[in-house]
């Protein structure tokens, strides 16, 4: 917990002590496009790091740069308490990565493709890559040819050839992908044990359910920035939601009466016909709005309260959609009446 | 060395492999045996037919004949073979996983192709020793004598001959590789080399003198006992003299390599 209080300050002075991967600065244009833009990440070492983004929002792009794919225009990377420059290839010796979709030769089995995947970079034993498929559950299907593996299968060979030199440093780019509920839990149990033995597990993605209750830091970039960072609970702590349902015909009454309590922006009714209105106040105001609601002669029928990631996230990222390269989503109105799409549009 | 006994590993179990050997001792057991079976079904007209199929079932010449013809048609299958290694490490993204694990990444294509150079002069070697069984089959049916098989002046010179037919066939190779490096695709680069190929050929007809120089006449010309030689595409063109070719062989095999590794040691990974 040390590590995650400090990374504030780490943040605000540029030092990057006690952190497994620290970019600064971080610069990456392709052609006119700015992917990074400036890019500062803190990554505390022995947590297990969310980061998140729009599509676009240049995650991927961050990972590519971490993993030496490709080289930023501008700013610095320190990884392992070390400068990583081009050229410094050792260093992701350490350093294990999925970054986009799982590669390997279709006509090799799993096995044989971890162990020709362990001939490049770090020495790996061939005792750990039985372990590696033991851990991901593939020892089965493990002389199976990877052409005909679904794609859950081969997200867990990806995510065994990540671990093959037991890193320090584990950054991985939607590893939820493909994988079936067993396997994400299987995955998040398997991160979470290796940020308990102390390493760092970098985790790039946009299911923001899975990193709420898998990460104990978050970073959220929008348009190539970092837009907040810190760990979970404190970020989460500023972002409640209470869920109260109240009979339909009596929404527009709830919400007026709830007024004086929250801005009418944070109060939103999610589901008219079954009568759900969402107040975006933390948590510990529950007891305000039954109180309130109930004043004005209105009684609820159901009350949740909780802390909310994708709250926060639309927050920052002004629920943008993509800025562009990823395609876009555009709203149903606008595509019907021919009017400019609003948010989610690409730029 | 691990980096290229797997790179052996992952080529010696992978069907372009098999597909590449295939397809060319294939042809050359087909011809030469079809050779010898209509050897004697001349007619009045086809006395310079029965000639020709005497010099290639014949030994010791029927050797020289027959390796000439696998490093000839051994070219061009080497060349989309290297293209097709070269590519899919881009197509398929393994190197990226390479890269990602911290290996050189122009060691990762320079030991990729070494590993190919050790397929190819496995595969001459077998290739040949194929062909030679192939043309002693079709002298049989022929008729003609195979006494010179055992003539030991030719036999000493033939591993000279291998090795020089091994070096143009690399040669060959390394052109795909690099031109599949830079389109970093299999089937773009595969398609290129073979536009290459017969453009080369083509070219000889208006430019001879320029195409003599070029990657496909000069390893053709290396391997060549003859004045002209059978350029790209099957074109006759006038070629340069054997050491000559063998040294423009070299200079094309190290260009290729050196703007293959350039450019992915430059290249941004993506996708």
């Amino acid at each position: 917990m040390s590590a995650m209080s400090g990374i504030g300050a780490a943040s605000a002075t540029g030092g990057t002590d006690g952190l497994a991967l620290a970019t600064r600065g971080l610069l990456k244009s392709y052609g006119s496009r700015r992917a990074l833009n400036g890019l500062d990440l803190s990554v505390p070492s022995g947590v297990v790091y969310g980061f998140l983004g729009p599509n676009g929002a240049g995650k991927t792009t961050t990972m590519r740069v971490l993993t030496g794919l490709i080289h930023a225009d501008g700013g610095t990377v320190e990884m392992l308490g070390r400068p990583f420059k081009r050229g410094d290839r050792r260093r992701l010796f350490e350093v294990g990565a999925l970054v986009e979709a799982p590669t390997f030769y279709p006509y090799l089995s799993a096995r044989a493709n971890l162990r020709e995947l362990a001939a490049s970079g770090a020495p790996v034993s061939s005792k750990r890559v039985e372990e590696l498929l033991d851990l991901v559950g593939l020892c089965d299907r493990a002389n199976d040819k990877v052409q005909g593996y679904s794609m859950g299968m081969k997200q867990r060979l990806g995510i065994a050839a990540a671990l093959l030199s037991d890193p320090k440093l584990l950054m991985l780019d939607e590893p939820a992908n493909g994988l079936d509920p067993a396997g994400i839990v299987a995955m998040r149990d398997t991160l979470r044990a290796l940020a308990a033995q102390g390493k760092t597990v970098f985790v790039s993605s946009h299911l923001l359910a899975e990193i709420q209750v898998m990460a104990d830091v978050v970073g959220i970039i929008a348009a190539g920035k970092l837009v907040r960072e810190g760990p979970l609970k404190e970020l989460l702590s500023t972002q409640g939601v209470i869920k109260v349902r109240v009979r339909p015909n009596l929404v527009d009454a709830a919400i007026a009466t709830l007024v004086p309590l929250a801005p009418a922006e944070r109060l939103t009714e999610t589901d008219r016909d079954e009568g759900w209105i969402s107040v975006r106040l933390t948590t510990d105001r529950a007891e305000d709005v039954n109180q309130t609601l109930a004043g004005a002669g209105i009684y609820a029928s159901g009350l949740e309260s909780g802390t909310d990631l994708e709250m926060l996230f639309l927050e920052l990222t002004g629920g943008q959609g993509p800025t562009g390269g990823e395609g876009a989503f555009v709203g149903l109105g606008a595509l019907n009446s021919g009017a400019p799409a609003g948010k989610g549009t690409a730029e | 060395m691990r980096l290229f006994f797997s790179g052996f590993r992952k080529l010696r179990r992978r069907p372009a492999t098999f597909v590449t050997f295939g397809l060319l001792v294939g042809l050359l057991v087909l011809i030469v045996i079809a050779v010898g079976a209509t050897a004697n079904n001349t007619t009045n007209g086809d006395a310079n037919g029965r000639a020709a199929a005497r010099d290639l079932l014949t030994f010791p010449g029927a050797y020289e004949i027959l390796l000439s013809f696998i490093i000839g048609l051994g070219g061009l299958f080497a060349m989309i073979y290297g293209a097709a290694i070269a590519g899919s490490e881009w197509s398929w993204g393994t190197l990226k996983s390479a890269v990602t694990r911290g290996e050189s990444r122009v060691r990762y294509m320079l030991l990729t192709f070494a590993s190919i150079g050790l397929m190819i002069a496995i595969g001459i070697v077998l290739a040949f020793a194929v062909a030679v069984v192939a043309g002693v089959i079709g002298a049989n049916l022929a008729g003609f004598s195979t006494s010179g098989l055992s003539d030991t002046s030719t036999l000493g010179g033939l591993p000279e001959h291998l090795l020089k037919g091994w070096i143009a066939v690399l040669e060959e190779a390394s052109l795909g590789f690099a031109i599949a490096t830079l389109a970093r695709s299999q089937l773009a680069g595969i398609g290129a080399g073979i536009a290459f190929y017969f453009g080369e050929s083509f070219a000889s007809i208006f430019l001879p003198n320029v195409v003599k120089y070029m990657p496909f006449s000069v390893a053709n010309a290396a391997v060549s006992t003859g004045s002209a030689n059978v350029g790209g595409g099957g074109a006759t063109v006038a070629s340069l003299p054997a050491d000559q070719a063998l040294l423009l062989v070299v200079v094309w095999l190290i260009g290729s390599l050196l703007v293959a590794s350039l450019f992915t040691d430059r290249a941004e990974i993506t996708g």
